[in-house]
Formats: C-alpha cells, structure tokens, sequence
C-alpha cells in the first residue's frame, strides 16, 4: 500500500521523484491505477467511520458543556446583535470560531433550532468539520509519510479513539481551529508549486489563531515544513512572503477590531495585573493577563497538566496518548537523525510536541484543551505505524502477499481495539455483558432537555434567572424569550448583570438553573467573591425540579425571599 | 428573526442617510478590494503558473537565421542617445543582410536627423549598409505616423520597433528568429526593462512596475487573447501589420491599441519575458517627464477604451480584461484618492467598527502590493546580477505612497485632458542614464558627411 506521494525537498524546476514514485512508474499502469482506486476507497472508509462515530447519538452524548453554549450564545449575537457577544466582549478569545459558526447557522432554514436547539445545531457542524478535518489528515499523512497505511491508521484514531469522539462532538473553537490547522497543512504539502497554494496556508493559519490562539504554536512548524517545501523554487520568495503576509494579515484583523473600538490598549498603558484599569476592556491587557496566568506547569504534579492527563484523558484512552507519545518520540529521533530523509517524521514529531509543549508549559487550561493533540498524536502513530508495516517483505513472485499481509495485521489491530480488549466501540459492562460503549448509546443530554421544559412550563419569562450557558440561546432565541436568563460567569463579573440587572444582592435572583458541574464552577471562579451573592441566593432557594444520573445532577432552585 | 437587518445595522449605525452614504463607501471597498485582488494575481501569474513561465522563457538553443527584420527607431529629438541605440543594433549577432535598420524623425527634427546621418555615414565607411534615415514632413508629428511611414517604405518579414534610448540585447533577432520558426505566432512581444533603479526617488518603483508587467502581466493577457502591446521591442509579421492597417495615428499608445485590434483579429501572440535578453531603458530624468510620460499613457488608454474596439472580442472574459485593463488608470486615481479619504475616516469620522474594517481592506491590499514589490525587487536585482542596498528599500518605502499619488495625479490629469479634448503628445525626454558610462563618453564622430535624406 505504498502511494504516488510522498514528502521530498523540491529541488529545481521538476519534482523529484521518490524512489517509491520511481518504482511506480516503472510498474504497469494497472497497478498504478489500481493504488489510485485503493486510496480513494481507504479515505471514504475513513470518512464514513468518521460519519457513524461522530454523527450516530451526537445530540445525545456526551452532556452540552457551558463553553458549547458560550459559543453558540455569542454566534447569536453576531447574528441577531451584530456584536461579537450578548455581553461586554473582552478578547477573551479571538472570534474567528463562532463568526464560522454564525455564518453555519445563516445558511440554515430554521437558524439555531434546525437541528432540535442551538447546541445540535451546533454540533452538526463538528460533524462536517470533523468530516472535512478526516480528509485532511488522511491527505496530510499521506503526503509527509508516502504511505496509505499511515493516513489509515491516523484516520482511525481521530475518528474512533472515545478521548476523540469526546470532545469533537463539542461545539468548541478547538475543532475549528484544527480544521484551519489541518487545512494550513494541506495547502503547505502540495506540490503544485504555486504561490496561491501557500498563500492559501497562510490564511488558513491566520483563521486558525483567529479561532483559538494557541494555534500560533503551530506556526513554527507549519513554517519550517513550506520553507523546506518551497526553498528551491524559483519562486520561494514569493511563497514564503505571501504565506507570512496572509497569516499577519488575518490576525491583524483581530488587532485592528480592537483598535478600532479604542481598546487595543488599557487607559494610560495601565498593566497593573493585581487592580486591572476598570473603565474599558483591552485586547493587549487580555493578552499580557493570559501570558501571566499559570496554573502550574508539567513539573508540579498538582498542575491543570497532571490533572486533566490522570483524570480525564489518560482514562478515556490510554492507548493514543501513551503510543501517540512514543510515536512522536520515535518520529522525532528518525527526523533529527536524517533530516532529508525522514522530513515528514520530523515535521509530524515538531506538531504533536510544539503542541505539547503548550498544554505543558502551565497556562490556564480547560479539560477539552487536548483537542488540537489528538490529530497530532493520531499522525505520528500513523506515520510510525507505516514504517513497521512496510517492513513486511515484498516477493515479487508474489506482489499481492505484502499487501495482504499489511493489511490482515492492520486489521487484526484495529478489531482488538474495537472489541472490549480495546473497548474502543464495545466494552464490558459491570456485569460482564458486551455492550456499546457510552459514546453510542448513554442519551445524557435529554437532562437538560427536561430542565428546559420544566423552566418554559412554570416559570414566568420576566425572572430573573441565574445559570449556566448551556441553556443561553434556548431561553433566548425560542419564545417565550427570557431576557433576563444569565450565566453565573457574568452574573459575576460583568458589570453590567451583576451591577446593574442583580446589583449584587441575592434578592434580586428568582431561580437559580443549577448542575452539579456549575455548582463547582461557582466555588472555583469565587476568588475575588463575585459568586459570593448567588451561593447566597443558592443557599436561600427551594428545590422545585431535579433529576439525577450517574454522576449528573441537575435541579432548578426558586429563591426565597 | 431575519438577521439581515441586523447586520445592516452593523454597517451603518443605524442611522438612514449616513447609513447610505456608509453602504456605498463598503460597496466601493469591496470593489475596490477585488479589482486589487486580480491586479496582484496578474502581477503574480507566472510566477504562480509554472506552466506559464516555461512560455516566457527564451530559447536555449538558437535556430539558424530565417526570418528577416526590419528594425525600426522611431526618434525625436533624441540627439543624446541616437547614436548609440543605432550602433547597438546593426552591431547585433545576426546577418547583416537580414537585418533592414530605419530611423524614423519627422524633418524638423534636424538635431536628431543630423546625429543619425553621421552614424549612418560612419557605418556605411566601415561597410555597413542596412541603415538609412527617413524623414517625413505631413502631420501629425507623432510616433504612429512614424511608425506608418516606416513600414510603407520597407519591406523585411518581421517588423520591428525599438526606442532611440533602448539598449538591446546582441541576440535578440537569434531569440525572436528561434520562437518565430517554433511557433509561427503573428506577433511577439520581448522583454523591456527599465534598470536605472537606484538614479530618482521613484525610479526603482517605476522599475518593477515594468518588471511585472512584461515578466508577468503581459504573459496572462496572452493567455486570454486581449494583449495592449508594448511600445518596443515588439515583432509582427509584415502580414498581420498590413491587414490591421498600421497603427492609429490618433492615439497616444498605440502600441496598446495595435495590440488590441490584432487581437479582435484572433492572431495568436507570444511574449517572452527572459532577464537575459531584455531591451533596456531608463525611467523618465525628471518628475515632471515622468507626469507627462504617464499622463500620455493614461490617456491613451481611455482612447482606446472610448473608441470601443474591444467590444467585438468575441469572449466575455476578453471584453472585461479590456475593460479593465483600459480603465485602470482611472482605478489608479481613485486608488490614490481613496487612500486618503479613507485615511480620514479612519481617525474623524466615527463609524461602526464592521464598517470600518470593511472600508480597511483595501489597505491590505495594498500592504500585499507592497510586500510583492519588495519581493519583486529582490527577484529583479537577483535577475539582472546588481546590489540591493537598504538604501534603495529604504528609498522604495518612503516614496511607496507618494508614488501611487503620483500615478493618481497623472491619471487625474489624463482624464481632464481626454475630456477637453487635448491630445498632444508629450514626448518623454531620453538622457541615456541606463546606458554605460563608457558607452556614454564614446568620442563622437567629427563632422558628419550626410547621406541624401529621403522626405516623406
């Protein structure tokens, strides 16, 4: 399964051509024509399992999160406000993510209720960036290995591995920033030799940071890879310029909004980070503020880092972080040890660990922050996965041997890992039974469903109602509208809500819309004591709904007064 | 909810009749924007198509000579560098005998008539015999009716112009003869260049906008079938000369408008752009010259597209290149102006920031033009072996804007004088700055015996 492509340094005016190139030429046309057909039909293979995995129970698991409805609820803004968010926006992210998402839920019939709520609606297009994120790795493997077997295997831990599944489903920027990544890639490994090709990358890349910053962790690498790709052309200059030119140009978008709106810089270039200025927000105080913000790095083992890796990663499958580790390391020594050569490996080991190096480093993490490693991991145990396989001896007595044996040892593995050894897809339950894992099957979000209903059924639009984003757009976007439905993050930091709607005092909240997640939420964002007024509220409010499974709780509290 | 409103409210404040005037600023933006997206791409082109590059590269190897030139030198007032230009021609590496040189003066040029004569008179010691003047006295005093008199009064297979300032290259008939024979194309355009990029402050900018354009531009109007020739350095078959008719008398470039009607005859063109072979010239000595110089271009190019012409190319995509092509220079005005008014906007006229974004983009476009001239100004000295100094970038930087409202200036000036019907040509003086400077102190000969001159 060896393929036409494979990623060379470009050296004069025509390509050179790899020796599996070569030896491909050299074969009938049949067999050329025949690896074309295997090809293609490998990445519909991987397309569809990508489709079944992340599509079938996607409005149903895993449980909508406060950031998918953060997003979703500025998407609306954009749409219904023209403003960048329903609150005061305070670059907290680039918008990059939900202007795609807003411009999703325009072409649509129905808008936000297309597909049920506004987090499906949501989460439908997850699926079709997932969808188009799968022909980019697969193509982008491809390309940096010269080996179908490499893009397969990739393709089958992005699409099937449960830590994948898990947070793609999520309507979070993370995704979309892997998209851009991806695509930025892409357009960076064609051999077309045009200018418009890396050009093209550039603002892929530029979309990319303006989606979630961190991409701009990627961009060394993506760099190092065109330079390499392009240096011998004639027209490298151009390539590179033109690349750099659409990246800056992209993000200076973001810096010239904020110019544009007076708050590029703080008042008196205040960056006082223990009294932060008070009387506009600002782009570059943001910025400096994230760049100060540690929650411990790889070497304290309480760290964010640690936390996330033991608790929430490492159970969802140990198998991709571990291996996808060793891959890159491995990749990483093939790389260095003959540059030339092994260029791909070394790229593909440089993403996975400038990527690491992010999470590691000790910022301010979220659980789903491992999203834009997946794919990276997924691309070096491919590309590692591919050199072992190809060690498989050809005969040319024989030609189809290699090729089977490939491909009985490729599938032999991936049945382990789908069948309870693995559990990637069946599992064992408590009593010992097979059964799907809970990707497929646990409906949790019916939950909040309930919770919704429960609030349209007995209470009044005018409360004033404190809870968390999930929930933002449906309140807000179906009638009866209830204008005056707050999350606690803003009911307790912007001035606006807080000062004015709530004025700090817990009389002025009718219900609180609690989950067991928020509640601890609430407890975690109270350092400076904005929450203090709603854990009174809280601590004054009747249970008039709950419901409870496994380890969700969700209830509806109306306050007493 | 329709959020099409709302979005139109972000564009415009809300507010109806500014909310007008702001929708026609964006639309104008976004048009603005495009027409210089596809300015940069064609700025681009061959170096984005590698299949088009291989086009414009000359030959490797030279076929023997078949074909025949008539070389013709349009002049006026040109006393300063006639001479030069005529040696470097008969001087070139191809026989003599398929070589027919013509200086073309109107005969009140005496200055330069004279300084020809006694080239020709000093050639013709040595025993060369392939050049001779023509002087014509009708109006109008112009070089299309040069051009015209030229071409009724010689007779080699393969016509050609070269400006008094040119300096050509020695295997440029080798070059023209070898695509001529490899693909029998009606017409070829070579390569011209202005080098002098380092001698006024607007010099190296004036540089690569030759540099793009017939390294690049030129090869994707080719493509298309709609190609505004070059005033120089340009081969047509005596055949496709005659049934266009000659050049139009009339209009200040006629070189774009002969273009154009060989086109509208479907006559396939080639260019060849190769850094080795390029005819060389200089940019105009002075600012004023060069006013003058792009006023008459501008002009022409309104002429051409007011006398409609371009309307029968048979494509639409033909008809919008000559569209756009012909009315650039009015863009360029507009341009020019705009980045001043939108410069205003920006920092007095409060507007809402969507807007203002939108009314932005043609900035960037306009960092991308600078970014490509930059870049192309490392490819050009890269191409002809010279020194990039900071200096010259430095230069280039500074001069970056008041160049382009320069450009405006000249196309706010050539639409005035199209609209009042003032179309004299302002000729370009020539110095010879891009020319050796041993080429320049070469002893002039003494007193010229001249040959009987010919009045036409």
């Amino acid at each position: 399964m060896h393929v036409q492509q494979s990623f060379k340094e470009d050296r004069g005016e025509q390509p050179e051509q790899s020796h599996e190139q070569a030896r491909q030429l050299k074969s009938p046309a049949s067999i050329g024509q025949r690896q074309v057909m295997v090809g293609r039909a490998l990445l519909l293979v991987s397309l569809l399992a990508g489709a079944v995995s992340h599509g079938y129970h996607l409005f149903l698991y895993p449980l909508y999160i406060t950031d998918e409805g953060i997003y979703m609820e500025q998407a609306w803004s954009v749409l219904r406000e023209g403003m960048l968010s329903p609150y005061t926006y305070f670059y907290d992210h680039a918008p990059g993510g939900w202007l795609v998402i807003a411009g999703w839920v325009a072409l649509l019939p129905h808008q936000f209720e297309t597909f049920g709520n506004a987090i499906n609606t949501g989460r439908v297009l997850m699926l079709l960036v997932h969808l188009a994120s799968v022909f980019l790795l697969f193509q982008v493997t491809r390309r940096l290995s010269g080996s179908l077997i490499a893009a397969v295997v990739a393709c089958f831990f992005f699409n099937l591995s449960p830590l994948a599944i898990y947070y793609q489903r999520q309507v979070l920027l993370d995704n979309l920033m892997v998209f851009w990544v991806l695509l930025s890639l892409y357009l960076a490994t064609s051999d077309d030799r045009r200018i418009l090709t890396p050009l093209l990358s550039g603002l892929a890349l530029g979309v990319s940071v303006a989606t979630k910053e961190n991409a701009i962790f990627f961009v060394p690498v993506i760099g190092y890879l065109l330079y390499s790709k392009v240096r011998q052309r004639r027209n490298y200059r151009f390539a590179l310029s033109f690349w750099l030119f659409g990246m800056f140009a992209i993000i200076s978008l973001y810096f010239l909004y904020a110019l544009l709106k007076n708050e590029l810089i703080p008042t008196h270039l205040d960056f006082n980070l223990i009294n932060p200025p008070a009387d506009h927000v600002s782009l570059l105080y943001t910025i400096w503020q994230q760049l100060h913000r540690s929650q411990g790095s790889i070497l304290d083992r309480h760290s964010l880092f640690w936390t996330f890796s033991l608790d929430a990663w490492l159970p969802k499958d140990t198998l991709l972080l571990a291996g996808g580790a060793v891959a890159t390391l491995v990749n990483l020594f093939l790389g260095l040890r003959d540059r030339g050569k092994n260029r791909g490996e070394l790229v593909a080991a440089l993403l996975a660990l400038s990527y690491a190096f992010y999470l590691a480093r000790g910022s301010v993490a979220l659980e789903f922050y491992v999203i834009p490693l997946i794919p990276f991991v997924a691309l070096n145990i491919g590309m590692l996965a591919g050199r072992i396989l190809h060690m498989v001896p050809e005969s040319r007595r024989l030609p189809l041997l290699a090729g089977s044996a490939q491909a009985l040892i490729l599938g032999v593995c991936f049945a382990v890992l789908l069948l309870p050894p693995g559990g990637y897809v069946l599992v064992h339950d408590q009593a010992g039974k097979v059964v799907p894992h809970d990707l497929y099957k646990l409906p949790l979000t019916t939950l909040q469903a309930q919770q919704v209903a429960f609030i349209r059924q007995h209470i009044p639009p005018g409360a004033r109602i404190v809870m968390d984003d999930d929930l933002w757009v449906q309140l807000h976007d179906v009638q009866p509208y209830y204008p005056f439905a707050h999350s606690h993050w803003k009911a307790s930091s912007d001035p606006a809500v807080r000062d004015k709607l709530f004025a700090s005092n817990w009389r002025n909240i009718d219900y609180i819309v609690l989950s067991n997640k928020m509640l601890i939420a609430m407890q975690q964002n109270n350092t400076n004591g904005g929450e203090n007024y709603i854990l009174e509220a809280l601590s004054h409010g009747q249970q008039i709904w709950s419901v409870t499974r496994g380890n969700i709780s969700l209830a509806i509290y109306q306050i007493q007064k | 909810m329709s959020w099409s409103p709302v979005v139109l409210a972000a564009l415009t404040g809300g507010h109806a009749l500014g909310g007008l005037l702001l929708s026609g600023a964006v639309a104008f933006s976004l048009l603005l924007t495009i027409q210089s997206v596809y300015t940069l791409y064609i700025m681009l082109y061959t170096w984005d198509r590698p299949e088009a590059y291989r086009m414009t590269k000359a030959p490797a190897r030279f076929l023997p000579p078949q074909k025949s030139f008539t070389v013709m030198l349009p002049a006026r007032h040109e006393e300063e560098v006639i001479q030069t230009t005529i040696e470097r021609v008969v001087r070139a590496n191809y026989p003599t005998s398929m070589l027919e040189v013509v200086v073309i003066c109107s005969l009140d040029d005496t200055g330069t008539i004279a300084r020809a004569q006694q080239k020709v008179a000093q050639l013709h010691r040595q025993g060369v015999t392939n050049v001779r003047v023509l002087a014509y006295k009708q109006k109008p005093i112009n070089k299309p009716h040069g051009l015209n008199v030229g071409l009724r009064n010689t007779r080699h297979e393969v016509v050609t112009i070269f400006d008094a300032e040119d300096d050509i290259h020695p295997d440029i008939f080798n070059v023209i003869n070898t695509v001529l024979l490899e693909d029998p194309v009606a017409v070829v355009q070579g390569g011209v260049q202005l080098m002098d990029y380092q001698s006024r402050w607007y010099s190296v900018l004036n540089v690569l906008e030759y540099f793009f354009w017939f390294k690049s531009r030129l090869h994707y109007h080719a493509r298309l079938g709609m190609t505004p020739l070059g005033g120089n350095t340009v081969f047509f078959t005596r055949d496709v000369l005659q049934r266009v008719g000659g050049w139009d008398e009339q209009n200040l470039t006629e070189d774009a408008d002969i273009g154009i009607r060989i086109s509208l005859l479907g006559e396939r063109m080639r260019v060849v752009y190769d850094d080795r072979y390029v005819t060389r010239e200089e940019t105009p000595p002075t600012l004023s010259q060069f006013i003058k110089q792009r006023t008459r271009w501008s002009q022409g190019f309104l002429q051409t597209l007011f006398k409609g012409e371009w309307k029968q190319l048979p494509r639409l995509g033909q008809r919008l290149l000559a569209i756009y092509t012909l009315g650039f220079p009015a863009a360029q005005a507009v341009l020019g102006i705009y980045i001043i008014v939108a410069l205003l906007m920006l920092f007095i006229v409060k507007v809402p920031v969507f807007t203002a974004i939108l009314l932005d983009l043609p900035f960037y476009l306009l960092a991308a033009h600078f970014t490509l001239s930059v870049i192309g100004l490392f490819e050009f000295t890269k191409a002809h072996g010279l020194k990039l100094t900071w200096k010259t970038l430095l230069i280039m930087t500074l001069g970056y804007l008041p160049y382009q409202w320069v450009l405006a200036y000249a196309s706010v000036r050539a639409t005035l004088r199209q609209v009042r019907g003032i179309n004299n040509w302002e000729k370009t003086q020539h110095v010879g700055a891009h020319r050796q400077a041993e080429a320049l102190k070469a002893p002039m000969p003494g007193n010229p015996r001249s040959a009987p001159l010919p009045q036409l």
